[in-house]
């Protein structure tokens, strides 16, 4: 599809930074086995990122050439990437994931993720309380009871541990 | 041959596997029809599930939500115009319009039953084309599995996102990706950094989900207001005259649905797109004008997307090279159960093949019913508000990558890869070249060097081998091709490129 006509906030830092990192990916490629043969294990990883960094230097090349970014005034770049690119909501939510994973074995699979729910749902918009915690409480017991019947898949106790 | 027929009915005679395929076939529509929740996305969560279970029973599983969720897709792209899944954005062009003429249920079961024929159609080629390859491929030299390694990748990076440039990028990230962890040939490691954990290589379910169902959910959380407006379905069982009408366009649509399924790394949503082009092209006086409710234009493309999941099982199975995203899952599916598919595993194990043919067929006769009922069921589940729906499908991914090896590690690297996979998604990168870079690095790795050692390591030698033997001149030229026709040369030639899909 042909990309929209203005870059989005924040596009060209990403691109130049995906070019540092074929370069990188480049140099540490090369360390694997030098130039020491055409078959050798550091060939197919050089290639690999050779051809990124030649891509790379492609996007960044078209990239440039599209229009800087809609920057409403009054506002910065970063203001706008903020806005645009990570709002609140997926910052958010993102924050739930790492508390999520962190707490998975602590609390356990039912604790932590009746928890994680009512808390993404919560933040994603749905502000009635009781109905996410119905929701989440009916929706886990199904998750938890087919896991261990049908997947026979051992999720953590944590906290329950010996209570169910 | 009489065990072929027994192994093609072992899931018609086995009351579980029934079910199974059964309750794939029916989550398989729904998963495909709500929008946010993806055919690869379930299939890459469903691996690590069904880890435990012998390899039919996920297989049949798997099998049925691949054909379910391909045709699902088009009822909410016809009901809401929002393509529940890639496969469907073709059929939402004149799926939607028909819709608000009130024409709801006529689109409904005319998608339902091309898909079912488009189905058989592909099942016949698989069964029939799928030997015939698999002794072919024995002729396969490793150049040839390099350049096909290749063309797959160059295929879902140039038909799909904004740019080849981006899509090639995308690759060569998924082939280094791939190259973390210890070297098949030589044992040493890649990319490890003295670390254990990096020396198995980065977890590939865990990237999976994380590029497919994380990345996705992230994505989605821009589109939190959307909602469906409330359709009246009736008249849902299709004319015997509408479909002999449209016989011979569905007929030609599968045949583009089954060989593009069986490109590596062009799927359904590829062949929907191009069937769609080719009904535009070629058909003189349509129902109504493209876009305004042609039936033609949801026959095409329906009956294509649904052709193309036996024509991805094709190259699967007797190269052990990915059709498309959700056939990579399902290899890796296979491996995680022992198997290794290509050439081998038609003389090896030749049960596996019929198995998944008699398997196809019988998900896709249960397409036919399940298809034409539970509309209203439907509309009631895709009402159901993205806030509620999206932490869900966090928990499942999770749960999912977690049970792998229950190893909390593969959760951060899941998490990890889903906002590398949104910040890719966000500027126009699209993750399906990454994944395929990362189940065929090794490959290409593997077939490069023994391609490179037996030409002696001398380059000059190794190029000219690529013109020695018929299977490598003709993928030469296709790959030559493929890269030819996204240029600007191309488009002034012939004042078009190959169809793209969106994001």
């Amino acid at each position: 599809m042909t990309p929209p006509a203005r870059r989005l906030p924040g596009e060209l830092t990403f691109v130049l930074v995906m070019l540092l990192f074929g370069a990188t990916a480049l140099w540490q490629a090369f360390r694997i086995s030098g130039f020491s043969s055409w078959s050798s294990p550091g060939a197919v990883p050089m290639l690999a990122a050779l051809v990124m960094v030649t891509a790379a230097i492609r996007v960044v090349l078209v990239e440039r050439r599209r229009k800087a970014p809609e920057i409403p005034p009054g506002s910065t770049l970063a203001a706008t990437f903020a806005h645009v690119v990570t709002p609140r909501a997926i910052v958010a939510f993102t924050l739930l994931i790492v508390l999520y994973m962190f707490a998975l074995e602590p609390l356990g699979f039912i604790v932590a993720s009746f928890l994680f729910l009512v808390a993404g749902m919560w933040v994603l918009g749905s502000r009635r309380l009781p109905y996410n915690a119905l929701i989440s409480a009916v929706s886990l017991a199904v998750i938890y009871v087919i896991f261990q019947t049908a997947f026979s898949v051992v999720l953590p106790d944590g906290v329950l541990k010996g209570v169910l | 041959m009489p065990e072929a027929v027994s192994y093609f009915f072992m899931s018609w005679t086995s009351p579980y596997l029934l079910f199974l395929t059964a309750a794939g076939t029916f989550a398989g529509i729904y998963i495909g029809a709500i929008p946010g929740l993806s055919v690869t996305m379930a299939v890459s969560i469903l691996i690590s599930f069904t880890f435990k279970w012998h390899v039919n029973e996920a297989l049949a599983l798997i099998a049925g939500i691949y054909l379910g969720g391909v045709y699902g897709g088009s009822r909410s792209a016809i009901l809401l115009n929002i393509p529940g899944a890639p496969a469907a954005i073709a059929t939402a062009l004149d799926g939607y319009p028909l819709a608000k003429r009130g024409e709801a249920g006529t689109a409904i079961g005319l998608t339902t039953v091309v898909s079912v024929f488009g189905g058989f159609i592909g099942i016949l080629a698989l069964a029939i084309g799928a030997p015939i390859l698999s002794n072919l491929a024995l002729l396969f030299a490793p150049r040839d599995y390099l350049m096909l390694a290749i063309w797959g990748i160059l295929l879902v990076g140039s038909l799909s996102g904004e740019s080849l440039a981006k899509g090639i990028f995308a690759g060569a990230l998924g082939v280094l990706i791939g190259m973390i962890g210890l070297d098949p040939m030589t044992a040493e490691g890649r990319f490890t950094y003295g670390s254990v954990q990096l020396s198995a290589g980065i977890p590939y379910v865990a990237a999976m989900i994380g590029f497919f169902g994380v990345a996705e959910v992230l994505v989605q959380l821009h589109q939190l207001h959307i909602t469906p407006v409330k359709q009246n379905v009736t008249k849902i069982i299709p004319s015997w005259g509408l479909l002999k009408k449209y016989l011979p366009l569905s007929l030609r649509s599968s045949v583009i649905g089954v060989f593009v399924g069986a490109l590596p790394g062009a799927g359904g949503d590829i062949a929907a797109l191009m069937a769609y082009d080719h009904a535009k092209r070629t058909t003189k006086n349509p129902s109504r004008p493209f876009g305004e409710g042609a039936y033609e234009g949801i026959v095409a493309p329906e009956t294509a997307n649904n052709a193309a999941v036996p024509g991805e099982y094709i190259p699967m199975l007797t190269l052990g090279i990915p059709g498309d995203a959700v056939t990579a899952v399902i290899i890796g599916a296979l491996y995680i159960h022992g198997l290794k598919p290509g050439p081998m595993l038609m003389i090896e194990t030749p049960h596996l093949f019929w198995f998944c043919v008699g398997n196809l067929v019988l998900a896709n006769l249960f397409l036919l019913p399940m298809g034409l009922s539970g509309i209203r069921i439907f509309t009631k589940i895709v009402e159901t508000p993205k806030a509620i729906l999206l932490p869900l499908i966090l928990v499942l991914s999770a749960v999912g990558t977690y049970a792998i090896e229950n190893n909390p590690v593969h959760v951060y690297w899941m998490l990890a890869f889903g906002v590398v996979g949104y910040f890719l998604k966000m500027y126009g990168f699209q993750v399906g070249p990454v994944i395929l870079g990362i189940i065929l690095g090794p490959l290409i790795d593997v077939s490069y060097r023994r391609a490179m050692i037996s030409a002696g390591d001398e380059p000059p030698q190794f190029l000219v081998e690529f013109f020695t033997s018929p299977v490598s001149i003709v993928l030469v030229a296709a790959l030559a091709l493929t890269v030819l026709s996204q240029t600007a040369l191309w488009k002034k030639l012939t004042g078009r490129t190959l169809p793209k899909t969106p994001d």
